[in-house]
């Protein structure tokens, strides 16, 4: 069994699929995609397939992950053309990966989503947790954002998923703000070490 | 296409309202294999509506099929739209934003045709609430040059009195011919600019299955009752339905659209056959759909594959009236399940008989799931299963029941109906101690073990174009007195029951067999509000105050039993079967006579085969 990293994007239209309807699309586009696929057992078998934490409804993205089992390598320029061709518009594979067995699941590294936030007051990037129980309020970041700046918020978009902060800042070495889901509170990041 | 106004708001409501709304992406129209053509300057261009919402919509083979056939022409095309949730309805009507198609969110009120399915009667409201929302006039008498031809469909058509004002045009039967004849039709009255409505109107009478309903004048009695349906200016009396004869040489939908949203049926329908020779005496599917006509086992078998490696779909359901009943099926159903299981397709049967022939076939071909299992024995008395010529024994439905739990059922589901003509309280009673039976006993005489049924009743509706066209409904208190006996009988453990809203059947009686004086009551009730078929939406009230506003009484359109000569709204449409046999399986069902199938037996005479383009079809060869 290997596993093959999907990365897409998200955009347009495609923003105002929900985070379920968006895996909808992801899976029938595997089950068209000529891999050989794994399947879960029982009466009624999924592929078996891993997502990142899900996207704010209108929020696009420009790089997404799933995490996919197939049972043998498959020729990953034609797995991403097949599946390109059976996806909606604004849903797109960027990129295939075949993960080396050490490399750890998704959902054991994707902690913390960059959002590029275009407003009134210009453009910013945004960084908050998106894994485990405080994961996920990018709304109360918006708004602490507005009200802060005190001008509106136009698109957000979801830039990246990180393991770490370290490798936000190494990415993005301006000004990028942290958003804290347990108080509330808006940082300017900062190496941390502590990742 | 100029690019108006209204087009500009749509655009900007999607960039800047559309996230408001619950599940918008039930507007977006991007779904995989959409067709998402423009507007052509000289050519046709149709919206094909589902007066529901898009979850139920998407799953209809009827718009599929002449999306399909719409949109390989290249001279016209086709785009689609539901009804939106009640949410978007107050976002647009707030916002000003007139219902637009899917695809090219271009207004509806821009197209040339739009085309509306007809498939419930608690839909017809959808219908008016659409046409309000997309600003189109509501009656055909009222639209001019730049509005769009309204056009009707589908099973609904066989009776669209109440709603007949509204349509320009309805056509009754199957779409896959006539459309072209249509398309070509407008299109040529687009190269005359459009004038001459009515002119244009007479011409599309005589293309065989449209009806006009402008055409025909309705002549009613004091009592009510019609004396006569008057065709003008030529019409044709009665309208034919359109049969298509040879099913393997018309398009099918090969690359179906992928609902982006879950949908009620989340599957590709592979339709085997159409029409059903079973005669149930109360199904008008089984009536206005003959003659049956089989597709052949190997278009269907390479069909079922084309859709699934087009659209990803892990279900593949072979559809019909009676699955059970092709003549290939085994075959069929082995070849396709064995070829799809790599893929962890799942291939299903929806609709089966109650027999165990039907059970471990289903078991054979669904090895993959095991859901739920479906069967509708529909009265549980052999009196009155006489009566409707529905030829099961409870030894059938027993050995159907413990083969189905042999092969792993532990959930399934009954149907059955209450207020069948010549019902009696015993026979209600037989529902509750024919469940009790197969709890108790199985066929083994043991209780099958870990067994849920849940047992559905629906309220009988008498339907148009069948034998029972002629009887009367059962009462609002006379149901509610029968769903008391089930209440009482059927607390049984393991067993769950659920009945229909019995004011929602009682609406339904009203429409199915309703006439034109109904459509200023259909108008006033989707005024103020629409949903019907949806619980928290329908109210008794608004139909029962606007029927009592216009003096028109509902007790007489449901409870009344017609007289053999009685002129019916529908007698100028024609699904092909004979009135004087409807008339023949009513007596006999009085009498508790049975009608065989013809398709073992000899011809009935029913009617709709004309010898020579219609006729019965079988996959295996024979007629």
């Amino acid at each position: 069994m290997k596993r093959i990293l999907v990365k897409y994007y998200k955009k347009g239209d495609a923003a105002y699929l929900s985070h379920r309807e968006t895996m909808r699309a992801m899976e029938r586009a595997l089950r068209r995609s000529g891999a050989d696929l794994v399947y879960t057992s029982g009466f009624h078998p999924r592929v078996k397939v891993s997502f990142a934490p899900a996207l704010p409804l209108g929020v696009s993205a420009e790089a997404e992950y799933l995490e996919v089992a197939v049972e043998r390598e498959p020729d990953l320029a034609d797995m991403t053309r097949r599946m390109n061709e059976a996806l909606p518009e604004g849903l797109r594979v960027v990129s295939l990966q075949v993960l080396p067995d050490y490399m750890p699941k998704l959902s054991r590294w994707a902690r913390y989503g960059l959002y590029r936030v275009e407003g009134a007051g210009g453009s910013f990037h945004l960084c908050l947790r998106i894994d485990g129980e405080g994961g996920g309020r990018l709304r109360d970041a918006l708004q602490k954002l507005e009200d802060r700046f005190g001008a509106g918020v136009d698109a957000v978009t979801r830039v990246g998923i990180y393991a770490s902060r370290d490798e936000i800042l190494e990415e993005y070495p301006d000004k990028v703000y942290f958003y804290h889901t347990e108080n509330g509170e808006l940082e300017i990041m900062e190496e941390s070490g502590a990742g | 296409m100029e690019t108006g106004n209204d087009v500009e708001l749509v655009r900007s409501f999607f960039k800047r309202d559309i996230a408001q709304v619950s599940k918008p992406g039930r507007y977006l129209g991007i779904e995989v294999n959409a067709r998402r053509r423009p507007l052509t300057a000289r050519g046709c261009n149709c919206v094909l509506v589902y007066p529901d919402v898009y979850e139920i919509g998407m799953s209809h083979l009827g718009l599929a099929i002449l999306y399909e056939e719409i949109n390989e022409r290249e001279d016209c095309m086709a785009d689609r739209a539901y009804l939106p949730w009640v949410d978007m309805q107050e976002l647009m009507q707030r916002k000003g934003i007139p219902l637009f198609g899917l695809e090219s969110r271009v207004p509806l009120n821009r197209f040339d045709v739009v085309g509306i399915t007809l498939q419930h009667e608690l839909t017809l409201a959808n219908v008016l609430r659409i046409l309000s929302l997309a600003g189109i006039p509501l009656r055909a008498a009222d639209r001019g040059s730049r509005d769009p031809l309204v056009v009707g469909g589908g099973p609904g058509a066989y009776n669209p009195e109440p709603v007949a004002e509204f349509f320009d045009l309805l056509v009754l039967g199957e779409g896959e011919e006539v459309v072209h004849e249509l398309l070509d039709a407008v299109r040529e009255w687009k190269d005359m600019e459009k004038g001459d409505r009515p002119g244009f109107l007479r011409r599309c009478a005589s293309i065989p299955g449209v009806y006009v309903p402008s055409l025909y004048r309705v002549h009613y009695r004091p009592d009510g009752t019609i004396s006569g349906i008057e065709p003008l200016e030529g019409a044709p009396m009665p309208v034919r339905k359109r049969v298509v004869s040879d099913l393997d040489r018309v398009t099918r939908p090969r690359r179906p659209l992928v609902p982006l949203v879950e949908s009620v049926h989340d599957r590709c329908s592979l339709e085997i056959f159409r029409g059903c020779t079973r005669g149930c005496r109360f199904c008008q599917a089984g009536m206005v759909y003959r003659p049956v006509r089989e597709r052949s086992e190997d278009v269907l078998y390479a069909w079922g594959r084309e859709m699934i490696s087009a659209t990803g779909c892990d279900e593949l359901s072979l559809s019909s009236l009676s699955s059970a009943d092709y003549s290939r099926i085994i075959s069929l159903a082995e070849r396709l399940s064995r070829d799809l299981e790599r893929e962890r397709v799942a291939v299903s049967l929806p609709s089966l008989r109650t027999d165990s022939f039907s059970v471990e076939l289903a078991s054979k071909v669904g090895r993959i799931r095991k859901t739920g299992l479906t069967l509708a024995p529909e009265a549980a008395s052999p009196r009155l299963r006489s009566v409707i010529n529905k030829e099961v024994t409870d030894e059938d439905l027993l050995e159907a029941v413990s083969a189905a739990y042999r092969e792993g059922w532990r959930k399934m589901k009954l149907y059955f109906m209450v207020g069948l003509p010549g019902e009696e309280e015993e026979d209600v009673e037989a529902i509750c101690s024919l469940v009790r039976r197969i709890m108790r006993e199985g066929d083994s005489g043991r209780p099958p073990r870990g067994l849920r049924l849940s047992v559905s009743v629906s309220t009988f509706v008498p339907k148009p174009h069948t034998p029972f066209q002629w009887v009367g409904q059962l009462s609002l208190p006379e149901t509610a007195r029968r769903h008391f006996i089930l209440k009482e009988g059927l607390r049984i453990r393991g067993v769950t029951w659920k009945w229909h809203t019995r004011e929602m059947s009682y609406l339904e009686g009203i429409l199915a067999r309703g006439d034109r004086r109904l459509g200023p009551v259909v108008e006033a009730a989707a005024r103020e509000g629409c949903l019907d078929n949806w619980s928290e939406f329908f109210s008794w009230e608004r139909w029962r105050r606007a029927m009592e506003e216009r003096g028109l009484d509902p007790t007489w359109y449901v409870e009344r039993e017609r007289g053999e000569e009685e002129v019916f709204p529908w007698d100028h449409l024609s699904a092909g079967v004979d009135r004087s046999f409807l008339w023949e399986e009513y007596q006999k069902a009085q009498r508790g006579e049975a009608t065989e199938d013809c398709r073992y037996g000899d011809c009935l005479g029913c009617g709709v085969c004309d010898g020579k383009e219609v006729s019965g079809r079988l996959a295996g060869g024979g007629s």
